[in-house]
């Protein structure tokens, strides 16, 4: 009994359960956090995306035709090939390629602060566009199509374990965590139809936008983020088109230079 | 009487051999303080290690024949060689191979040979044969009197060959010193380990610097040339362009064919430039001027003793050194 | 008493974030799909931080070389252009039968039969004197859900294969994500002999099960009689094809000459207008996403 009682204990003890934390079986429940308070990583701050890939696509207009590596179907290719900037500046349109699934390949300067302790907003100059990441919140009904949409985001939790209540009191024969990360994951909706590519590669308003922002610290210490954006539209999308794109941290706002949406 | 005729003899030759070697330019920078040199002793593949230090690399080769080096460094070094050779076998120093003229490749060879034994080939001064290409033996020396042959001394190669190649069997496989003609001197030979395979070039390749052609000594561009294609002939990649035959650099690290090939592309690149330069009338300055080493300099140092070598070479090349 | 210490010490295994990345992983062309693909356009230095001494060896390229320069034929990609070319990519793993702990990722792209090891037990990398290889030497330590790679010991190879070389001094970091069934690999490449700042790409997969990667088959021979130890290269000055990509596509020639001065936003404002007048659409290249459909003449999806 004495031996029972000590295997008991010991298996308690390691377990570390013997402090019941919040949110575990029979311990008191979790107070709701914030996103900024939750935040794994810190996105605040100024942020250049150095054009080390796709340059002639993103800092000049590309020739009208070129739709080189966007997985279109004949639909866009047709759209495409119509493509008038004219038009689109005699229609207001000139924001048409700085839409959210476009703006983030955009060669600029983001600005990302907390509007409130559960929205995150992003900045970017060019084409004085503002994005709204909602945490913990979904599009309100009727929400009205827009250049940027409405974004829902989430810290990425991993599939199982780590920060996750129920998996506080691990097995005997393996320890479930999952991997604690340092990324922010966002889902667009509600967009207006754009462009893609400033050459009139069409998106379509039914678009739905994934993004996954993954900080990390170079080995120079510089932070940097990518941004993962893969955009589904089977209208004008064989399959969704993946990119990826790079900032880099700046210390301050230099080199902040707001300019207007242009359609050429 | 005897003796003090041989302490006399000694200490000529020692001095003229000294005399010769510290006449020779060295490249590698012998370093002021011997104690804080570092060895690394690098197993390269069969019966072949690479051991690095100051000066050049060698080539050291073991088994049950004996010890076979390639190039020995700097006297003030034997010892300690000798140590990291004593990791690998306990038996004798049997062969030397010099690759070539200059101090940093042949300064322990006196030292390193007195430690061993005689090859297949008895030497008059006991220990170690050492063999090198006749015309490094001509450079190391000169006749003490007009007609006359210098003598035997313990550090001068003992065992020279003017054919272009010389081949023995040691340690279970066959060994072909191959003469490389004015290549980074008139007296360049390559050692190829055809077992281990495994080729020892000397200064031939030098893969972390440009090459130092030793014009005085014999050296051309296009004898530089002629010896690396050649090297890049004789090494045979295990699959796509790595591995298989391995390559020991007369200084920096264990290579194969690939970075031989990127090595030879330069110079040759760097030759074509010049060549064309020269073709148009511009002189040394103007050819400097016009910097044909730019997109190498950041990799390989300054550029401008290896434009100077080239373009003289180009202009003068010299005669063809017998094999 | 034994039983007890047996169960405390299982219960004490500690917990590691690890992100499993196995599988068949499907390359997602969608940048830079004309490069990767049939390959650059000869001159194309866009957006790479290259030094004057690179920008000088690519301009000296000659594309001949590949073919003449007989070993060439099969020289491989390197591990971190790897990523960036024919990316068809399997990813194993190796764990220890008795810890169970982590021994190594695997990965083999079909590109040359390229096979490549990221140590994560922790052991060090060799000393710089030690043979250097196409994949180099990989070690890798997680970041939260982020693996973070550090390569070295790699040959000289190519940042883009127009003649933009890459030096045998580079080092290679890689941060390697998976979300859900999407890969990313962002490659953070400094090279201190071709570029005057990092050099940062970003690569994407996409999990396909069903992918059948293949062998690659490469021996090289002598095609093209010429001298022995030819070396084609194009003498300073006298390249003819270094104006095509700014005439073809539209671009300033200066902006097509690279450099870190090149790529980030504030270039808009101070580059020069084309030499030439822009064609009046795509001609080259103009679709092109998967091998199959990137023609060189554009040809409508169906």
């Amino acid at each position: 009994m004495r031996i029972a009682r000590l295997s008991a204990a010991a298996l308690l003890s390691a377990a570390g359960i013997l402090a019941q934390p919040p949110g575990a079986p029979g311990g008191p429940p979790r107070a709701p956090q914030t996103a900024r308070a939750a935040a794994p990583v810190d996105f605040t701050g100024y942020w250049v995306s150095p054009v080390m890939e796709d340059w002639r696509w993103r800092m000049v207009t590309p020739l009208k035709g070129d739709f080189a590596s966007i997985p279109i179907n004949r639909a866009a290719y047709d759209f495409g090939m119509a493509w008038d900037p004219a038009k689109d500046e005699a229609a207001g349109l000139q924001c048409k390629s700085y839409g959210a699934p476009a703006i983030m390949r955009v060669p600029g300067r983001v600005h990302m602060i907390w509007q409130d302790d559960n929205t995150l907003t992003i900045e970017a100059d060019a084409g004085t566009q503002t994005r709204l990441l909602h945490f913990n919140s979904k599009a309100p009904s009727g929400e009205a199509p827009s250049w940027q949409g409405y974004s829902e985001a989430n810290w990425e939790r991993p599939v199982r374990g780590e920060g996750d209540p129920r998996n506080d009191f691990p097995p005997i024969f393996s320890t479930r965590t999952g991997a604690r990360g340092k990324s922010l994951e966002v889902v667009t909706t509600h967009l207006r139809a754009g462009y893609l590519r400033k050459n009139g590669v069409p998106y379509s308003e039914n678009t739905m936008m994934e993004e996954f922002y993954d900080y990390r610290t170079a080995p120079d210490g510089t932070p940097w983020f990518t941004v993962t954006t893969v955009v589904h539209d089977p209208k004008y999308l064989v399959v969704p088109f993946i990119t990826s794109t790079d900032f880099k941290k700046r210390p301050d706002a230099a080199g902040w230079h707001p300019t207007p949406c242009s359609a050429r | 009487m005897k003796i003090l005729a041989c302490k006399m003899t000694l200490l000529v030759s020692v001095s003229l051999l000294a005399g010769a070697i510290d006449a020779q330019p060295n490249r590698a920078g012998q370093p002021q303080n011997f104690d804080n040199v570092e060895l690394h002793l690098i197993p390269v593949q069969g019966n072949v290690y690479l051991l690095m230090g100051a000066g050049g690399n060698m080539t050291v080769q073991v088994g049950s024949d004996g010890v076979l080096l390639v190039d020995t460094m700097f006297a003030p070094l034997a010892p300690r060689i000798a140590a990291e050779i004593k990791k690998l076998s306990p038996l004798p120093i049997r062969y030397i191979i010099d690759t070539h003229v200059h101090g940093d490749h042949v300064g322990g060879n006196e030292a390193l040979a007195r430690m061993g034994a005689p090859g297949a080939s008895q030497t008059d001064t006991g220990g170690a044969t050492i063999i090198a290409h006749e015309n490094v033996v001509n450079r190391m020396t000169k006749p003490a009197a007009a007609g006359q042959t210098p003598p035997p001394t313990p550090g001068l190669p003992n065992d020279e060959y003017f054919t272009r190649t010389k081949d023995l069997y040691f340690n279970g496989e066959p060994i072909f010193v191959i003469h490389e003609p004015n290549a980074h001197t008139d007296g360049d030979s390559i050692v190829l380990f055809r077992r281990s395979d495994t080729i020892s070039t000397g200064d031939i390749f030098t893969p972390e610097r440009y090459p130092f052609l030793d014009l005085e000594r014999g050296g051309s561009v296009q004898g530089e040339l002629d010896a690396l294609n050649h090297i890049i002939h004789l090494t045979v990649p295990a699959h796509l362009q790595e591995g298989g035959t391995r390559v020991i650099p007369g200084h920096g690290r264990l290579c194969d064919e690939a970075e031989v090939v990127e090595y030879r592309n330069m110079i040759t690149i760097v030759r074509d430039r010049i060549q064309a330069m020269i073709k148009t009338g511009m002189t040394l300055e103007q050819v400097k001027a016009a910097k044909p080493t730019l997109d190498y300099d950041t990799q390989y140092g300054s550029g401008d003793a290896f434009v100077e070598a080239v373009f003289k070479s180009l202009g003068n090349p010299p005669a063809r050194s017998r094999n | 008493m034994r039983v007890i210490l047996l169960l405390t010490a299982m219960l004490a295994w500690p917990a590691f974030g690890q992100v499993d990345f196995t599988g068949e992983w499907a390359p997602a062309y969608h940048e830079d799909g004309p490069e990767r693909l049939p390959g650059p356009e000869l001159g194309d230095y866009m957006g790479i931080p290259i030094n004057d001494a690179a920008r000088a060896r690519a301009d000296a390229y000659d594309a001949d070389r590949i073919s003449v320069v007989t070993e060439y034929e099969c020289r491989p990609h390197s591990a971190d252009y790897g990523m960036r070319g024919l990316g068809d990519l399997r990813v194993t793993r190796e764990i220890n039968p008795a810890t169970q702990e982590l021994i190594a990722f695997h990965t083999y792209m079909p590109a040359w039969g390229s096979v490549r090891t990221i140590w994560m037990d922790g052991r060090q990398h060799p000393p710089p004197y030690i043979e250097h290889t196409w994949q180099g030497f990989s070690t890798g330590v997680w970041d939260g859900n982020t693996l973070v790679i550090t390569t070295t010991h790699l040959k000289a190879n190519y940042f883009r294969r127009n003649g933009i070389d890459s030096s045998d001094q580079r080092t290679v970091t890689e941060y390697w994500t998976r979300h859900r069934d999407y890969f990313t690999v962002v490659t953070h490449v400094v090279d201190p002999v071709m570029l005057t700042e990092p050099l940062v790409r970003s690569q994407n997969w996409t999990l396909d099960p069903g992918q059948k990667t293949q062998r690659m088959f490469c021996e090289y021979q002598p095609e093209v009689p010429g001298a022995p130890g030819a070396v084609p290269n194009h003498l300073p000055g006298t390249n003819p094809f270094l104006h095509e990509v700014a005439d073809w596509y539209g671009l300033p020639y200066e902006a097509t000459r690279g450099g870190a001065q090149t790529i980030y936003p504030e270039y808009k404002l101070t580059m020069p207008k084309p030499d030439k007048a822009p064609p009046e659409k795509c001609e080259r290249f103009c679709v092109c996403t998967v091998l199959q459909d990137c023609n060189l003449h554009a040809v409508p999806p169906r």
